[in-house]
């Protein structure tokens, strides 16, 4: 099983954190800097996981997921998606269930739920 | 004599050292939060557990395990020596022996939050910060913003709209400024987040600063010297964010390295949620190291309803350490716990306090509670702070 990992993020902080954390377990990051670059990527790649910012500049994180599972490539309708965000707003969590996310978490990212929620799809190589 | 044996903070993640010189809120490698450590070696061979006993009432009484390393710093309000009571009547009732209440209404702005705030903010001063910001569900507002005023430290403060009216107006009295937010304390946390990061007010949420946590501890402290350095059997405990419990949990491993218990026993810890927030309940149970985010939460406990303590991941840990359990409660079982603990025995507990009762209830008819054993349920906070205006 391949083990790459999108991750649409506009903060480079965030971007670096988790690039780090991910690759000390032997993931491949894959970045977008905003919504379409996320859609496009998942679309052009292999893509195994898909973690998604809900605040983004273009399209927010809701729209990017909806896109996503109603994708023509087939496989991005099943691929797991973990919505990250800094705010965890009144129905954010709700909000990014319904688009099609599996799983929500909130900033500040806790590297070891990282580590615990990526694995739980995707196992270490 | 020594006024702190602090030595430095850890992440309780990756194990990650700080100073406790400077200002530090969480782990920035791993995210995890911070907790502080003791030279507890040397502190096992210079204090005496009983010369603490005699010293003037209150939690700074304990300041060699405190994090303040100048006494001037420490502000003190009245916190700490609450009283632990027992429990008669719902003894009878439930057919119980040994059941005890630590009532910490009689804190300072009437909830637990006075001691965590107490020591966040005393340390807050020592490292020299102007302003504090704090994302609350009520109690902890009230608390941050009296410390504030006697430290002379800013205060901000962001509450959900449907915070009970006296955390408001108290936050207010005491010279805070309080912003109400559409939702609950989750959204609050993200509101004051953003602010602190483009502001620089320095963030006391619940485990993202390192301090509160030590002045929850001391409850577990003042257990340990009520029972004559005994500890209960079982604490049952109201979890939304979890400083007491994982606080407790610190103290009573400091108790046994210090050499001060009469025997290495440990109590089960048990966290109480409400039904309609019960994320430590669900991650408890399916045995998850970390819980899920708890969509629409709710419940009349305003203090119950975290969605995801930024602590999980150590609350879980200590519960499983402890051979403890989790237990939700529904709001109803609150409001029926509630009457019994104020009938019965002339407690008005907080609806989350009265939740440990509702709990103790369950675990009585479960059998996981033996009628001989040491039980203590923690009272929160006052419900007077919890009464609505007529309207």
């Amino acid at each position: 099983m391949a083990n790459n990992v999108l991750y649409v993020e506009d903060n480079p902080d965030n971007m670096m954190l988790v690039q780090r954390a991910l690759e000390a377990r032997g993931y491949k990051l894959l970045k977008a800097r905003n919504g379409l670059e996320g859609v496009a990527t998942a679309e052009n790649e292999d893509v195994d996981l898909i973690l998604l910012d809900i605040n983004l500049p273009d399209i927010d994180g809701y729209e990017v997921a909806r896109r996503l599972r109603a994708s023509e490539k087939r496989a991005l309708a099943s691929v797991p998606i973990i919505a990250i965000t800094a705010n965890a707003l009144k129905g954010d969590a709700e909000k990014a269930l319904d688009a099609g996310c599996d799983v929500y978490m909130s900033k500040p990212i806790n590297i070891r739920e990282l580590w615990a929620r990526v694995e739980a799809f995707v196992p270490m190589p | 004599m020594t006024q702190s044996y602090l030595t430095h903070l850890e992440c309780s993640g990756c194990g990650q050292q700080f100073s406790h010189n400077e200002i530090h809120t969480f782990c920035p490698t791993c995210q995890s939060p911070l907790l502080a450590l003791y030279d507890l070696k040397r502190a096992r061979q210079a204090v005496d557990r009983d010369e603490i006993t005699r010293r003037r009432k209150g939690m700074w009484r304990w300041h060699e395990l405190l994090p303040v390393l100048l006494e001037e710093n420490q502000i003190f309000l009245g916190e700490g020596d609450t009283a632990l009571l027992s429990m008669p009547h719902l003894n009878k009732e439930l057919g119980l022996t040994n059941l005890f209440v630590k009532d910490e209404s009689s804190n300072p702005t009437g909830s637990f939050k006075a001691r965590g705030l107490a020591a966040a903010i005393s340390k807050a001063r020592e490292l020299g910060v102007q302003k504090v910001i704090i994302p609350t569900a009520g109690n902890a507002g009230g608390a941050m913003a009296a410390y504030a005023a006697r430290a002379g430290i800013k205060a901000l403060i962001y509450m959900p709209r449907d915070t009970p009216h006296a955390n408001i107006e108290e936050s207010q009295m005491t010279g805070a400024e309080v912003i109400l937010v559409d939702g609950i304390i989750s959204d609050a946390a993200g509101m004051a987040g953003e602010k602190a990061r483009a502001e620089g007010w320095f963030d006391l949420s619940t485990f993202k600063e390192p301090y509160r946590t030590e002045g929850k501890k001391i409850m577990g402290y003042e257990l340990a010297e009520t029972f004559d350095w005994e500890l209960p059997d079982v604490i049952i405990y109201p979890t939304g964010g979890g400083t007491g419990l994982v606080g407790m949990w610190k103290a009573f491993a400091e108790l046994e390295t210090l050499g001060w218990l009469s025997n290495t026993k440990r109590p089960r810890m048990v966290a109480v949620q409400a039904e309609g927030c019960a994320p430590v309940i669900k991650a408890f149970e399916k045995g998850a190291l970390f819980c899920d985010f708890w969509t629409n939460a709710h419940t009349l406990a305003s203090g119950l309803r975290v969605p995801k303590s930024f602590a999980d991941a150590l609350i879980l840990q200590d519960l499983r350490e402890s051979n403890g359990t989790a237990v939700a409660v529904s709001d109803e079982e609150i409001l029926k716990a509630q009457h019994l603990l104020a009938r019965q025995e002339g407690i008005f507990a907080a609806p989350e306090g009265a939740a440990t009762l509702a709990a103790l209830q369950k675990l009585v008819d479960q059998k996981w509670i033996q009628p001989e054993e040491r039980i203590v349920l923690f009272n929160t906070g006052s419900g007077l702070k919890y009464l609505t205006q007529p309207t």
